[in-house]
């Protein structure tokens, strides 16, 4: 089934927590809601859920509009963050709990019960209460308590964010393996942006209750449209710019750069793995001399952070792959930014 | 070590002090004589096997003794549901009033009890004159001024609850009937025992509300027999009587605070 946002609004007081969001989620997609804390994305989770009541728009399911159902009629169920498991409930029994509202058979509980536990690979402990059971343990049981109802849309409001980083990474691949079996759609919260990279087919950055981009995770990377959507995903080098008739003018240098129909101020993106770092005076377009400024040591990379005459601060990630030049603080440089990995974005 | 030894010591003068006319009572409840001032032995004979005097056999505390039990299971069973359903409606509140109500609701556990009681038997002696004096006005005033534990002690139990399983019970298609008799009331459950034993060492406790509210010797409670009593001429058995008081309304506030003490909502790992 398809899930069809339309133009949701919800205010509380004087403050537009969703504004204007639009988005069309198709079936069996894993679609991501990303962005930092007070951005909208939990809101707009719970406009869905039906928990929030909308100021505009519409939700529809297939054609349907669901925006007016209460949450108990909605055929939407959610995985929360905290859980929320039912503490006086043995495993079993929270997974069934919505089964009674399905007009399912005795036999029929049991065999879908055992199902869902087999599927978040819990079986053996359907007799335990959530008060014995691990953090990862209690987001499988909340996992399996909305899957057994089968919904056509799962929404998921950061159901990792409690866990430790190990545990978090197994559940990422588990939780994409059992969408992908089920063919379900996943509309998922989270302000992790790995998180969001791993797992989706698409993700939509939100920035004060607005959707900045909307796309799949290699464009977003790849191209970003806004400085907040190349700084919220990995990190990036924003140089201050200008556009000038010969390109892009970086200081006294001009750079070679698709500028997309701008004109005047903008930011030079590139991402620091992108960067070449090359000896002092090598000719070709798009170098910049520079003069080191700090050498981060990291393992598997180094961070060197290159200042630019223009007076922009340049990092730039150099492999540890045993070829690297050691680099130290002081050293004159230049930096390479090829034309095809600069993007012009608007200041 | 150079502390001060002046304030344990004053501690124990005041814990001594006050318990000391309480075990002194209790001491001559088991007395084998008459006298509630001399040591004679030790007896049931004020509690159980005096014929026309003893608990038991004495009809006039005999009958306090039931009156004072009945107020008091009427009181548990009207004002913790009233209790519990205030305290769901205040938290569910947002807006206009809730602020102010959250403050009214916290009164009637400042008032002082006489103005209280004055008021109550004002408005059952005038306005709602229908109702009058006797059982039914004491009751109204034991649930009254019990309500505002109830709501006190529900509501500090459903925050620790949290909307979330509310919720999620919601979202897994429970009408709203069902969210409140599958999960909220099983997880209110130690708060409702609490409520329900606060409740009633309240209002067996009471003595200002119930002298009011009261229209003869059949709305008599315990503490108001004590009380005309002691001045008259009063044999051990009232002793044996206000221990038999003590131990019921400390057994509830221990079972109460047992409950209420309940276990973890949501036990983290």
């Amino acid at each position: 089934m398809s899930l069809a946002l339309e133009h949701l609004v919800k205010r509380y007081g004087d403050v537009r927590a969703v504004d204007d969001v639009s988005i069309e989620i198709a079936h069996g997609e894993f679609f991501t809601l990303l962005g930092p804390s007070g951005c909208g994305k939990t809101s707009t989770l719970r406009l869905i859920a039906g928990f929030e009541t909308l100021d505009s728009g519409a939700i529809t399911l297939d054609g349907t509009d669901i925006a007016g159902k209460p949450p108990h009629k909605r055929p939407v169920n959610t995985v929360f963050q905290s859980y929320a498991l039912f503490p006086h409930m043995t495993v079993a029994e929270n997974v069934a709990f919505g089964l009674r509202y399905k007009r399912v058979g005795k036999a029929e509980v049991a065999r879908r019960v055992g199902e869902a536990m087999e599927l978040v690979q819990l079986g053996s402990l359907a007799a335990r209460r959530p008060g014995q059971l691990s953090g990862g343990q209690q987001q499988r049981v909340a996992l399996a308590r909305a899957l057994v109802l089968e919904p056509p849309v799962l929404l998921l409001d950061e159901p990792l964010g409690a866990l430790d980083a190990r545990l978090r990474i197994d559940l990422q691949v588990e939780l994409k393996r059992i969408q992908e079996t089920l063919e379900m759609t996943f509309v998922y919260v989270t302000h992790d942006q790995d998180e969001a990279l791993t797992m989706s087919d698409r993700v939509a950055v939100m920035k004060g209750g607005r959707v900045e981009q909307c796309d799949e995770p290699r464009v977003l990377y790849e191209a970003p449209g806004t400085a907040f959507v190349a700084n919220f995903l990995g990190s990036s080098n924003l140089i201050p710019a200008a556009v000038t008739g010969d390109g892009l003018q970086v200081g006294e240098f001009t750079l070679r750069a698709d500028v997309n129909g701008r004109t005047g101020d903008a930011l030079a993106m590139i991402r620091p793995e992108r960067v070449r770092l090359e000896p002092h005076g090598s000719a070709g377009e798009n170098r910049v001399p520079g003069m080191v400024e700090a050498v981060v040591y990291l393992g598997f990379h180094q961070d060197v952070r290159v200042r630019l005459a223009s007076g922009a601060l340049v990092r730039c990630d150099v492999p540890n792959d045993g070829s690297a030049v050691e680099h130290a603080s002081g050293d004159p440089v230049c930096v390479h930014l090829p034309a095809d990995c600069l993007r012009v974005l608007d200041p | 070590m150079k502390r001060s030894r002046l304030l344990p010591a004053v501690t124990w003068i005041y814990v001594v002090w006050s318990l000391l006319p309480v075990l002194i009572a209790i001491r001559f409840a088991f007395n084998e004589g008459r006298s509630r001032t001399t040591g004679q032995g030790f007896s049931l004979r004020w509690f159980w096997t005096d014929p026309t005097l003893s608990v038991r056999n004495d009809p006039t505390l005999a009958s306090a003794l039931e009156h004072s039990l009945v107020l008091a299971g009427l009181s548990m069973v009207i004002a913790v549901p009233l209790g519990t359903a205030l305290a769901l409606g205040l938290q569910r509140w947002r807006g206009r009033g809730s602020g102010v109500s959250n403050v009214l609701m916290l009164l009637p556990l400042v008032t002082p009890e006489l103005v209280f009681a004055v008021g109550l038997f004002l408005l059952f002696t005038s306005a709602f004159g229908f109702i009058g004096l006797g059982t039914t006005a004491q009751v109204i005033g034991h649930v009254t001024f019990s309500l505002s534990w109830v709501v006190l002690i529900v509501r500090g139990r459903l925050v620790m609850i949290g909307r979330d399983v509310e919720e999620a019970a919601a979202d897994l298609g429970a009408p709203p009937w069902h969210v409140l008799r599958r999960v909220l009331l099983p997880l209110l459950g130690p708060a409702l025992a609490a409520s329900l034993l606060t409740v009633f060492a309240l209002s067996i406790d009471d003595f200002v509300v119930a002298q009011y509210m009261a229209s003869g010797a059949d709305t008599t409670t315990v503490p108001m027999r004590i009380y005309a009593s002691a001045r008259a001429a009063p044999t051990p058995a009232l002793n044996a009587l206000v221990t038999i008081m003590l131990v019921l309304s400390l057994a509830a506030l221990a079972l109460a605070w047992v409950l209420g003490r309940g276990r973890p909502v949501e036990p983290r790992a």
